[in-house]
């Protein structure tokens, strides 16, 4: 993947995170009022923030890794090894979520 | 009036770590660090070396890091530093050659990836032209500000991002690709973005524009790298959702029977 392809998903994870957090607090915190009225759509919500945030912060790590390590074989590793923990992290609590 | 300069003196070959020479100088008040420089190497102390070319703010030999800012020592005259304590030393972010000569090998290396020249699909017409292509002069205009560098390092020794990832294009080599790929006779973009989308290109630049605030020509190295990352952003955009890129505007070629690949004998 391109660099310009990560970097875009990493300004639209920043504004989805920026959503769906705030609709995530403001229905727990207005949930006598609903509203999010479905369970289901809740949890959707969750699962976006929670995506968002991993890519957004694992991306983060990743930028602020490949500066401090300038090695092509560390640049080209660390990717790997980011998206590996980005997605065990992601199915597991996507398992705990629904 | 009387300057005191205070200089970074090393010699990988034989030092083991650098030390500073102070000289006191009477320079006049029109001189310029270049013309100190060359007093101090001619009266006091020839085995300072430094290195320099044009003396007029052309050739890109002569950076150095003068009272804590990268300058040309060529440009700047003594009165403009308001100061009679001069500090000199080479330019950051490159290894020493000696004293105050740095050593751009990786940085024209660098350079050499992103295929600083004007590329036409056409390579038959690249080897035998027999025309030149009009420019109207909005198109020149649209990147004579950014084609002006002349290659002097001041942006890429002033980067913070280059002094920590060694592998960083730089803001003088992202500059450069920028001039290349708007320029309207130029059909290479797609040629150089592996190298300028990629992990050490231009997204590491984080916008400082500690590069833009050195630069002897007024190029704004900061800008035309979000320019860059503005192009390419729309060009992966373009080819992400509609499958293809936008056509770059051909420039109209001016036959010229005089221009001909064989020399007439
Ligand atoms: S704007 Fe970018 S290229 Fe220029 S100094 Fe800052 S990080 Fe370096
Ligand atoms: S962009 Fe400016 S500072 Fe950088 S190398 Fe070119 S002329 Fe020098
Ligand atoms: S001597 Fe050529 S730029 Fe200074």
């Amino acid at each position: 993947m391109r660099e310009s392809v990560k970097m875009l998903l990493h300004y639209i994870t920043g504004v989805l995170i920026l959503i769906t957090g705030a609709i995530h607090v403001l229905s727990g915190h207005f949930e006598a009022y609903g509203l999010i009225k479905s369970a289901e759509l809740y949890s959707i919500n969750k699962l976006i923030f929670l995506a968002s945030i991993l890519y957004h912060a694992l991306n983060g790590v990743r930028v602020v890794l490949i500066e401090f390590v300038p090695k092509r074989w560390f640049t080209d590793s660390i990717t790997l090894v980011l998206i590996i923990i980005g997605l065990a992290f992601f199915i597991y609590t996507s398992l705990l979520i629904f | 009036m009387k300057v005191t300069f205070k200089i970074f003196r090393f010699n990988p070959a034989v030092d083991s770590s650098p030390r500073w020479s102070v000289y006191e100088v009477e320079v006049d008040k029109s001189a310029t660090i270049l013309d100190a420089l060359l007093k101090i190497k001619e009266n006091i102390d020839p085995t300072l070396t430094l290195r320099y070319s044009c003396r007029q703010a052309v050739c890109g030999s002569c950076g150095m890091v003068i009272n804590g800012k990268e300058r040309l020592a060529c440009f700047t005259r003594v009165l403009e530093l308001n100061s009679n304590m001069i500090t000199i030393e080479p330019l950051k972010n490159f290894p020493v050659i000696k004293d105050l000569v740095t050593d751009f090998t990786e940085l024209f290396v660098k350079e050499k990836t992103i295929k600083p020249y004007i590329i036409r699909r056409d390579l038959e017409e690249m080897m035998k032209p027999v025309g030149m292509y009009l420019q109207k002069e909005e198109e020149t205009l649209s990147y004579l500000q950014f084609a002006e560098c002349i290659e002097c390092g001041l942006c890429v020794s002033a980067c913070p991002t280059v002094s920590i990832d060694r592998l960083f294009l730089t803001p003088m080599v992202l500059n450069k690709a920028y001039r290349f790929s708007i320029d309207p006779r130029d059909e290479g973009f797609e040629e150089r973005l592996s190298i300028i989308d990629s992990e050490h290109g231009c997204w590491r630049c984080h916008f400082a524009l500690a590069c833009s605030n050195v630069c002897p020509k007024g190029i704004d190295p900061g800008k035309s790298i979000q320019y860059l990352k503005n192009m390419i952003t729309s060009h992966s955009l373009l080819e992400l959702f509609l499958g293809r890129t936008k056509k770059k505007k051909k420039t109209e070629l001016l036959e010229r029977p005089h221009i001909s690949s064989e020399p007439e004998i």
